[in-house]
């Protein structure tokens, strides 16, 4: 069966069902389709925060304060509890350097209309117990939150299904329908879905798929280990990074000679508490292909780094550990837009670590670019076309 | 759904309370796999990951028709297998 949409969605994750709801609210046809199921991939193997402290001072950051303003009526929007809590965040400081670092990342974050301070070991241990006592301070925004990813997920999903979508899973997409040069449809798995604009929104699969086009997508599957404790009493009150996370982001080169086997394996704190009492760990950021697995190592290092800047952890069960891979780019910015030399074709691909976050104001970003034209702000930096896109 | 009765209101998952009722509406929605039943309702999130909840989820499944029995796999198990104290891991010497 061959059906007939204005869009077609190539991806079922945040990120493709938020784009899909958007779309179909504005009135477009739209046909998703999802290789496995919903939150299959990155979404389903995250933390769950959505935090503004950590994106870098400029677009990234503000479109991540859109999207927060976004989340503020999200589930009223969608009519779906989303579980998204706004309860502070803060950003570990343990040395020099990292204070340096922050002390920088702070001003100007402040500039482009975050509201964070950095304060000292004593004001942030009356906000959150058990932090370590060789912290020097932390950085704190009171706009930073988390939200259930599932629910997210679904949430987008039901109402995009609600506003007249076709959302097909185990609906793996094989290859494209072309005419004329131009992207006209896509094959998959539960039949032809012929369309004016495919949105390829497969996440880290997305060069994949490119592949099939001639695409060489800068797109790198980064795997992410996370740790889950036992349900227990509210005891991470908001959500908390450390300054290594940031550093490692945005200044790479600083731990090229790195011996810390933690470091190594891009070991930060990423730490929160889910609704159900269970506390995330995470995270580490390795380069393995699609290797969805866990390691012995990853888990360790991952631990002792949180025991270090929270010894209260220690005596916490684990009961489950994940690992997914996501979206990598260069310069940690996602690909949104058309792509020139492929007409019919439109990414919204490569968000890292910050799908959940981004979800809200992607979707809003790609129906605005699709159904208009224009977005509701500049977003000609996230221009998939600033990097070479075909193999030479 | 059809009428409800008093079993539908078990719990299939004790650890997350989820219900007969609840993993039927989340198969009527279309998942087809333990894990999309898992997504959907949180079933098997829980402190027992699923040993539970696992097999009578997937007989509900492959009597839903949604795929043959055969193919109704149990989701991903991963590291621990029981609770594990952190600082187990953490004194652990290298592999």
């Amino acid at each position: 069966m061959t059906r007939t949409a204005d869009v077609a969605i190539v991806g079922g994750g945040v990120n493709g069902c938020s784009i899909a709801y958007r779309l179909a609210k504005a009135g477009k046809k739209v046909v998703l389709c999802e290789k496995g199921d919903f939150a299959a991939g990155a979404t389903g193997s995250c933390d769950q925060m959505v935090i503004l402290q950590s994106k870098n001072p400029g677009i990234h950051l503000k479109l991540a304060l859109d999207s927060a303003e976004l989340f503020q009526t999200l589930a009223q929007e969608l009519d779906y509890d989303i579980e998204y809590f706004r309860h502070g965040g803060m950003i570990t400081i343990e040395n020099e350097m990292e204070m340096d670092v922050m002390t920088d990342f702070v001003a100007k974050q402040k500039k482009i209309g975050l509201e964070v301070d950095i304060i000292s070991r004593e004001e942030a241990s009356k906000r959150q117990r058990g932090l370590g006592e060789h912290l020097l301070g932390c950085t704190y925004s009171a706009q930073d939150g988390h939200v259930n990813p599932f629910k997210l997920n679904m949430g987008f999903a039901q109402a995009a299904k609600k506003a007249g979508a076709e959302l097909l899973i185990d609906a793996e997409v094989t290859d494209f329908k072309m005419a004329g040069g131009k992207v006209v449809g896509i094959k998959t798995a539960k039949g032809d879905v012929d369309a004016e604009t495919v949105v390829l929104a497969a996440g880290a699969w997305s060069p994949l798929l490119g592949q099939k086009l001639g695409m060489k997508l800068p797109i790198k599957p980064r795997r992410g280990q996370i740790i889950v404790s036992q349900p227990c009493a509210p005891y991470i009150v908001g959500d908390i990074l450390s300054a290594q996370y940031i550093v490692a982001k945005y200044h790479p080169e600083t731990l090229l000679n790195a011996k810390s086997r933690g470091i190594q394996l891009g070991v930060g704190l990423a730490i929160s508490q889910t609704a159900r009492g269970g506390i995330l760990i995470g995270a580490t950021r390795e380069f393995v292909d699609y290797d969805v697995s866990n390691t012995r190592e990853g888990i360790r290092e991952i631990l002792k780094n949180a025991a270090r800047l929270m010894p209260g952890l220690k005596n916490l069960n684990i009961i489950r550990v994940m690992g997914g891979v996501r979206p990598y780019t260069p310069d940690g910015l996602p690909l949104v837009g058309c792509v020139k030399g492929m007409d019919g074709l439109f990414m919204a691909a490569g968000h890292e670590g910050d799908g959940i976050a981004l979800s809200a104001v992607t979707g809003k970003i790609v129906a605005g670019l699709i159904c208009e034209g224009k977005a509701y702000t500049d977003v000609s930096a996230l221009d998939p076309n600033r990097f070479e896109l075909f193999a030479k | 759904m059809s009428t409800c009765g008093a079993e539908d209101h078990v719990f299939v998952c004790r650890c997350e309370e989820i219900t007969k009722e609840e993993i039927a509406a989340a198969i009527a929605d279309g998942a087809t796999t333990v894990r999309g039943i898992k997504v959907r309702t949180e079933a098997g999130m829980g402190l027992c990951q699923g040993r539970g909840c696992r097999k009578i989820i997937q007989q509900m499944l492959s009597q839903s028709g949604a795929r043959p029995a055969a193919e109704v796999l149990p989701s991903t198990t991963r590291t621990p297998v029981r609770t594990a104290k952190i600082s187990e891991f953490i004194n652990e010497e290298d592999d």
